[in-house]
């Protein structure tokens, strides 16, 4: 039995078990029928595996590639579909080859990009994946910041990491989930002016000040400005001072208070 | 130049003016208009046209005096014009283009049951018809606000419009606020003409007078990628991603939060952005809840944290383990964070729990001696009331309603289990959920594709 009937076999019976919800039984249903009448069209099979992948049937889906690769090998969307899946289930080689595919059929497309640095990425080939993180940023309108992220990730120093984030708040502003990365980084590399400038921004466009400036004082702390991060540490009471009655008055924020207390009393 | 030349330019003129003239009548609004990213001091208005033209709208006080004219750059089909500087809580007028141009039928609906004034009807012949919205009120100002939820309505089908129509019933005069849809928004594939048939022909008046904000699905899903922010759920809405509607700032239209009033509502993205503990769409959620200064805090995603309708979130394989990421990651932050209801779908049922904290585990795991904060006390008109101190109090517990049919409910012939322990009530029944706020009442009706309140719920804090 050939690898691709063995599977279609495999797939058939995982399926009858996975694929229980009746929304993945209509669209799979409706694919079938399809098949039906046109047995050969490889959009078709491609259709269904990328189906299995979503659902994480990953022995269905590459029974289908492997069968609309056998009907139609320069398809368009399979290189990528095959390559995605190489990638999910860990076969970061193969992920690699068959998303070069891709590339060269579709050079334009930033998923494909992505997806591949990511197969590099766990490769180690450092510079290739962040090569194609740039590629995948420059066809993007709006890198989402998991991106940046994954790519402020890859580098080993943080003066770097830290570069790699500056097109993020130009193209995306003052995005939180970079900005809080950026500050543990501004402070792993004890610029701490850098962090406290990117402290008082998030300060300022909060409605909440006393968490931002407990978090100044901390950083204060770290400087070894005592005298200031007490001062600062006496704002963020004042600030709880001005919360609703009701928001003051919440755990949290009592225990906050209780802690800047101790902290602008005792710092060293 | 002779006379004969001047005649010929004046022809030439007239035919050039005349050609002109019927390729602007020809331009037909196709999408909308409808209404998006509201705060109280700004609108975004989106349609399409069949046909290129500039992006404008004129807006005003009064249907008579549409003084104000804002013109998007360029030539489009898809317009989107940001209207700024306006008043909170004021109901503005506006029309589209600088000329008139014709509105899309629209497709079997029958009453507006939103803010609508009645006046619709006066417009002229060949006049674009004016419409209008009332701009959300100043973040934190304490108003009775009616909220629409719609959970995986897109069937385009009798049900999804029985659904609508019997909201429209209940609501009658009651204008609506803004809109939440939990995603499965266009079946089958979310793709653009799914989106047409299964929402902008489905809730043409709704969608030109009051705000909506959405969540993505699966469905959705098939034809949008949140880490790209492409496709068609990413084109046909337009969310903050700057913290622009209250909130802080998520960069990405994937998760988000808007502020109405004295609610701050949370929208994630279940299906396509990183579920995990250290991802940007947790560390941002963390940064939002503690950011709010608003009384309530509601959350919504597509993906339910229990259910045991047409999915079940004991199952890890169920949805590729995203019912479990949410239930296990995102669910005891909300918590930590004081969220007081948590709206899902993607399960094509109404299930509603107790007031509850700290479930995380499957249905096998849940204690109901700790874990249902309270039972709720039945008053005499059949609401169930619990009560939450107004300080916002970490775990003190929250009430998760699976809202996801309102295109259509679960099999009859092979009905779901419906028997997770967590849930107060479940039913395996078409309909749309009313979220009502006033002040510090919050109460919820599950309102059935009959007509028929079929749960309600009032959340008291003092």
């Amino acid at each position: 039995m050939s690898r691709r009937a063995t599977l279609f076999v495999l797939a058939l019976l995982s399926a009858t078990t996975s694929c229980a919800h009746p929304e993945i039984q209509d669209a799979l249903d409706r694919l079938t029928t399809a098949l039906a009448a046109t047995p050969n069209d490889a959009s078709l099979y491609a259709e269904r595996g990328e189906l299995y992948a979503q659902h994480e049937d990953w022995l269905s889906a590459e029974a289908n590639y492997l069968r609309a690769a056998e009907l139609a090998p320069g398809l368009p969307r399979l290189a990528r579909a095959r390559g995605s899946l190489a990638l999910a289930r860990g076969q970061v080689s193969a992920a690699c080859r068959f998303l070069g595919q891709a590339i060269a059929l579709a050079p334009s497309d930033p998923t494909v990009f992505i997806l591949r640095a990511r197969a590099l990425a766990r490769l180690g080939l450092t510079p290739d994946a962040l090569a194609d993180y740039t590629q995948a940023f420059s066809l993007l309108a709006a890198p989402s910041p998991e991106l940046y992220l994954e790519r402020a990730a890859l580098f080993a120093s943080p003066a770097d990491a830290l570069r790699s984030l500056a097109d993020a708040f130009v193209r995306l502003g003052p995005v939180m989930s970079l900005q809080l990365r950026a500050l543990d980084l501004e402070i792993s590399l004890s610029r701490f002016d850098d962090a406290l400038t990117r402290v008082d921004l998030l300060t300022s466009a909060s409605e909440r000040r006393e968490l931002w400036l407990k978090r100044r004082g901390d950083i204060l702390v770290l400087a070894g400005r005592q005298a200031e991060a007490r001062a600062t540490y006496v704002a963020a009471q004042t600030a709880i001072a001005a919360l609703p009655a009701w928001l003051a008055a919440s755990p949290d924020t009592v225990r906050l208070s209780t802690e800047l207390t101790r902290l602008a009393t005792t710092s060293p | 130049m002779s006379p004969s030349h001047h005649l010929r330019r004046l022809v030439v003129l007239t035919l050039a003016l005349s050609a002109m003239s019927t390729l602007r009548a020809a331009t037909t609004i196709i999408r909308g208009p409808y209404l998006q990213s509201a705060t109280p001091t700004s609108m975004v208005v989106r349609w399409r046209t069949d046909n290129t033209e500039p992006s404008i709208v004129r807006y005003g006080l009064t249907r008579t005096a549409l003084t104000t004219t804002v013109k998007a750059e360029g030539i489009t089909t898809e317009h989107f014009v940001h209207l700024g500087n306006l008043k909170p809580n004021t109901r503005y007028y506006y029309t589209m283009g600088a000329e008139p141009v014709a509105r899309p039928a629209a497709v079997g609906t029958k009453k507006v049951g939103a803010a609508t004034p009645a006046a619709e009807a006066q417009d002229g012949p060949g006049r674009a018809p004016t419409s209008s919205f009332v701009t959300p009120p100043e973040s934190g100002s304490s108003q009775p606000t009616r909220v629409w939820v719609l959970g995986d309505p897109g069937t385009k089908g009798d049900t999804q419009r029985a659904v609508r129509d019997q909201y429209y019933k209940f609501t009658d005069k009651r204008a609506t606020d803004l809109w939440l849809l939990l995603g499965d928004n266009a079946y089958p594939d979310g793709t653009d003409t799914d989106y047409q048939k299964a929402i902008f022909e489905i809730y043409p008046e709704t969608l030109r007078t009051v705000p909506v904000w959405s969540c993505l699905g699966n469905h959705d899903g098939k034809s949008a990628n949140s880490i790209t922010q492409s496709g068609v759920y990413y084109n046909a809405f337009t969310f903050p991603t700057r913290g622009e509607a209250g909130g802080v700032a998520s960069g990405t239209e994937a998760y988000y939060s808007f502020d109405y009033a004295n609610t701050h509502f949370i929208s994630l993205d279940s299906h396509d952005s990183d579920r995990s503990l250290d991802g940007a769409m947790m560390t941002w959620l963390k940064a939002d809840l503690a950011a709010t200064k608003r009384d309530w805090i509601v959350a919504f995603f597509h993906h339910p944290t229990y259910t045991k309708g047409t999915h079940d979130s004991d199952k890890d394989s169920d949805s590729a383990g995203r019912m479990t990421d949410m239930r296990q990651n995102f669910l005891p932050v909300l918590e930590a964070g004081g969220v007081d209801l948590i709206l899902t779908g993607h399960s094509h049922v109404y299930e509603r729990s107790f007031l509850l904290d700290g479930h995380y585990g499957k249905s096998t795991t849940f204690n109901a001696a700790t874990m249902v904060k309270q039972k709720g006390e039945v008053r005499a008109d059949g609401v169930v009331v619990y009560r939450k101190p107004r300080a916002r109090t970490a775990h003190f517990g929250d009430i998760n309603v699976v809202t996801g049919s309102a295109g259509h409910a679960g099999s009859k012939t092979k009905p779901p289990a419906l028997n997770h322990p967590a849930f107060y009530i479940s039913l395996n029944e078409a309909g749309s959920s009313v979220l009502d706020i006033d002040g510090l009442n919050l109460t919820l009706t599950f309102l059935n594709d009959q007509g028929e309140k079929r749960d309600r719920f009032t959340i008291i804090k003092e």
